[in-house]
């Protein structure tokens, strides 16, 4: 059977490249870390994969803004690339600074489009808020990474610009409409959560995005971290050995294989 | 010299001067009514005007969430532009790094404008400007800064009427 090859594309900051890393390698995939300057002297490099993943961390220190330097220097230097392997329909991750650098390089939520058209900014507590938080599934996504998971599933969030927000009420209307949300903060059983449950004050809040297509998710929350239920704090499974952030990595080698 | 203030839209929470407001009257000081917030870069080099808001909007501000002043400045203070739509405000408190202290934000801001296509020799220096609205004395300023807004062993602080 053939081996997905993902690629993990990293820079100065970024730190959770290793457990993604055994998170896909646990999945069957073969993965490589690639620093960016490699990517920059070798830009057709990334069309040789399979999956894209921008994983979490704190590229050039959250200066400015988290993931903004980042996105500019991959649009800068190889945005076209980048961007004929999100229109070529192979899936692409962001994790929290990931998610962060996706969606001010734009390719989420509109990634036909290519422009920042949402942000993540400032927790509305003004701080960094690390901890687990529930999540609800929205169902009726046709987001690639996320089938098979529960109503609503536990991950843990730390961010400090974690809040999403659209440019206007009507983008907001097209990715409800569009089925583009994938997930929203919760209480334990599903329902509308208050700070600290939503960490962040997100509209509606929202956590993780997909593009239309739903080969590119987004989320604020680190799936890499559960992947076993010695990781939860109250040693749960998603039901089998593993844990949730197991499956959204699964998911995505079963769709390439 | 371009100075540089990004400040947040009006519609959207301006989170940093909320809670530097909670933290004042925390301290004691409830002649304060309001403070608005403003990231502040100083940048120094043979930069053109367009160049100048090519980094403002593309790098320094967020697009959605963000919006920027820029003034010209004559290279010694960076006491050149205020902005009023932060705050209706006559106050304005500057935080700087003391010359010597080392400014990362400042090493990150000259390579991502680079990585903007801008090959120019610049140096930035990176600060903070807090508006404030109510009365008050500058003694009360000088205490807001000290004990709060500037840590004095790294930081100066200059307390500037807006024009």
């Amino acid at each position: 059977m053939k081996k997905v090859k993902v690629l993990i594309l990293r820079t100065a900051g970024t730190n959770c490249d290793f457990e993604t890393q055994n998170a896909f390698e646990l999945c069957g995939a073969s993965v490589e870390r690639l620093h960016i300057n490699f990517l920059v002297n070798n830009k057709n490099k990334i069309l040789d994969y399979d999956i894209l993943a921008f994983p979490g961390g704190f590229s050039y220190g959250d200066d400015i803004a988290s993931g903004k330097i980042l996105a500019n220097e991959i649009k800068n230097k190889f945005g076209s690339q980048v961007e004929k392997f999100a229109l070529s329909g192979r899936p692409i991750i962001g994790i929290c600074n990931g998610f962060q650098v996706l969606v001010k390089m734009g390719l989420l939520p509109e990634s036909e489009l290519f422009e920042q058209v949402s942000t993540l900014s400032y927790n509305d507590s003004n701080k960094f808020e690390c901890r687990w938080v529930y999540l609800k599934t929205e169902q009726k996504s046709n987001c690639i990474w996320t089938k098979n998971l529960a109503s609503v599933i536990s991950l843990p969030v730390a961010h400090g610009e974690g809040k999403f927000i659209p440019k206007d009420k009507e983008l907001l209307s097209k990715l409800n409409k569009d089925n583009q949300v994938v997930f929203r903060y919760s209480t334990k059983d599903g329902k509308e959560p208050e700070y600290p449950l939503c960490p962040n004050g997100s509209a509606e809040n929202i956590a993780g995005i997909c593009n239309k297509k739903g080969n590119i998710f987004g989320l604020m929350p680190h799936p890499e971290r559960y992947i076993f239920p010695l990781q939860h704090p109250c040693r749960e499974s998603s039901g089998s050995e593993y844990g949730w952030g197991k499956i959204i990595f699964q998911n995505a080698v079963n769709a390439v294989k | 010299m371009f100075s540089i203030e990004i400040f947040t839209k009006s519609g959207f929470k301006d989170s940093r001067g909320g809670h530097v407001l909670a933290d004042i009257v925390s301290l004691g000081f409830n002649c304060i009514n309001k403070v608005g917030y403003c990231n502040l870069y100083l940048i120094d080099g043979k930069l053109l005007l367009n160049e100048a808001k090519l980094i403002a909007s593309c790098l320094l501000s967020d697009k959605i969430t963000e919006s920027y002043n820029i003034a010209k400045c004559d290279g010694k203070d960076s006491n050149c532009s205020f902005n009023n739509n932060v705050v209706a405000s006559k106050t304005m408190i500057e935080v700087l790094y003391k010359k010597g202290v080392t400014d990362t934000v400042s090493s990150s801001v000259i390579k991502a404008v680079k990585d903007l296509g801008i090959n120019k020799d610049i140096k930035v220096k990176t600060g903070h400007r807090y508006y404030l609205s109510g009365k008050f004395s500058k003694t009360v300023l000088d205490n807001i800064a000290c004990k709060l807004l500037a840590n004095t062993l790294i930081q100066e602080y200059k307390i500037k009427s807006v024009k």
